[in-house]
């Protein structure tokens, strides 16, 4: 997953930059799987959240 | 001689490359400053929403605002973005390439908007996109909007949780599904029915307050608030001036939220390579944003005074005053404004009152002023505005000028959009106990039953 070049010397010297995701994990699956932890971890957090809130209310 | 004219083309093809990177920085800055902007719309609704709260619910308040704010743009980017692109021309058509400007339709969506797959590049850092993610955050921060609009009407007796899934059907899917619709230059009720709401009176403000009231029939109000022979108590909040501060912040917030409204001029993504527009790519200026907004923020308040002599409700007519002319600002001249915005301010009151007589407990007057104020601001343009060009100069044979029975059209859509998707989730929210706070919780405060802090010093009780 790391990240897409080991110099930018390539890219400063090209005519302008190209139209590239520039991240960690660019044109791998790692973003699509990051953002699939994302989700779960904010639905897990919602579930949480639910259930102390429920037991405030008991 | 030959050699200076190379030269000298080389210079201006220097120039001009020079020029395009500064409009290029200047357009991706000008968005950029309208997020910031609109985060004082939420620290306005934060001071307002707390202010109207009782002490003993202060900080029960400010969390679930806070909550909303941040699920809702987290989801905003999951998956909110996507449906703006995919939905235009829904239901009639989800190929890629169905809508006149094609760029909308799944495949579309699919290409740009989702975090994940190629499309992801323009959902990161890209050195070669200098528009998808200050377009994203300028969105981000409508749909966190649309949440907070919401936030106000229901506090007191919501559940935290309970309220935040509310917050991301209303700001990551149906006021998406209203901008896809009203705003896209692909949306139906653009190219079918002329709709023009360059400030989103309807697709934002209706639809959030008509969700709000989907959620209100099954939250039920306050306790204490209507006594057994069905009339209302008044249960004031306890600081006054922070509510009527955050409504100022509100409107200072509003200039940011319809600067990001335009859609600056010399770019690919821009309708032209001169002219500033509107998202329809009809002709507009931010001057014109100065004279009517301001204009209308006074008549708001005048009106609102017609009727109340309560700081409370002429902040809230300057709030209704924007709204009732949003949908034209880019059309209409000073005068028309005055006129529209005195009479919505001085429509909020009552209104609020008869919601009130049926039994709906909204805390802060939200279905009034963004609801119906919406509806009556979307309404407005086509008595005065029939006949405008729905879309730009590029707009093909067939696509309908504004008319008054488009934008009725479009009002009774947006009115749908927020309620029943409000009334549905909350109606199952619910059956499975998780909308409304026990009465004992409500009777004993809030704060002192689920939040690990307090507001005020212990001097500061609640009635």
């Amino acid at each position: 997953m790391g990240y897409f070049a080991d110099s930018f010397t390539e890219l400063f010297n090209a005519d302008g930059w190209i139209d590239m995701g520039m991240y960690i994990g660019a044109g791998s699956s790692m973003p699509g799987w990051f953002t699939v932890i994302a989700s779960v971890m904010l639905v897990a957090i919602l579930v949480k959240g639910n259930n102390d809130e429920q037991d405030h209310y008991k | 001689m030959e050699d200076q004219i190379l030269a000298l083309t080389a210079e201006l093809a220097a120039i001009k490359s020079a020029a395009q990177v500064t409009n290029t920085m200047f357009a991706e800055a000008y968005y950029y400053l309208t997020i910031p902007l609109m985060v004082i719309i939420h620290a306005g609704f934060l001071l307002y929403e707390m202010g109207q709260t009782r002490v003993k619910n202060v900080l029960s308040s400010g969390i679930k605002n806070l909550l909303a704010f941040a699920f809702t743009i987290i989801t905003f980017y999951l998956f909110g973005w996507w449906f703006y692109w995919a939905l235009p021309t829904f239901p009639y058509d989800l190929a890629s390439g169905a809508g006149y400007m094609e760029i909308s339709g799944i495949a579309y969506a699919n290409a740009i908007a989702l975090p994940w797959g190629d499309s992801a590049q323009y959902m990161g850092p890209n050195m070669g996109d200098h528009s998808s993610g200050v377009f994203w955050g300028a969105f981000a921060l409508f749909a966190a909007t649309t949440a907070s609009i919401a936030s106000g009407a229901l506090i007191e007796r919501i559940q935290t949780v309970g309220f935040v899934i509310c917050a991301i059907v209303l700001g990551s899917f149906a006021w998406v599904v209203a901008a896809a619709w009203a705003w896209h230059a692909d949306g139906w009720l653009v190219t079918e029915f002329g709709f023009h709401d360059f400030g989103a009176a309807g697709l934002v403000h209706a639809v959030a307050g008509f969700f709000a009231l989907g959620v209100l029939v099954n939250l039920g109000p306050r306790v204490g608030k209507f006594n057994a022979d069905g009339s209302a108590n008044r249960i004031a909040g306890h600081n006054l001036p922070l509510t009527i501060t955050g409504l100022m912040l509100i409107i200072v917030g509003f200039f940011g939220f319809l600067m990001a409204c335009i859609i600056l001029p010399g770019e690919g993504w821009s309708w032209y390579a001169d002219a500033g527009t509107t998202i329809y790519g009809t002709p507009m200026t931010l001057s014109s944003l100065a004279f009517n907004v301001c204009l209308a923020a006074s008549g708001g308040i005048i009106g609102a005074w017609v009727f109340t002599r309560d700081p409370f409700w002429m902040m809230s007519g300057c709030l209704a005053g924007i709204i009732s002319v949003a949908s034209g600002l880019d059309v209409y001249f000073g005068s028309h404004v005055i006129i529209i915005s005195i009479v919505a301010g001085m429509l909020i009151k009552p209104c609020a009152d008869w919601l009130e007589g049926l039994g709906i407990d909204d805390a802060v007057g939200a279905v009034t002023v963004h609801g119906t104020i919406g509806l009556f601001g979307v309404i407005m343009l086509g008595v005065f505005g029939s006949g405008i060009p729905a879309l730009g100069a590029f707009a093909p044979e067939g696509v309908a000028s504004v008319n008054l029975v488009g934008q009725i059209v479009g009002a009774l859509v947006m009115f749908l959009l927020g309620f029943v998707p409000g009334y549905a989730v909350s109606w199952i929210l619910n059956k499975a106990g998780m909308l409304r706070i026990p009465d004992a919780v409500q009777i004993k405060g809030l704060d002192v039953v689920k939040v690990p802090a307090q507001a005020f010093p212990e001097s500061m009780k609640s009635k």
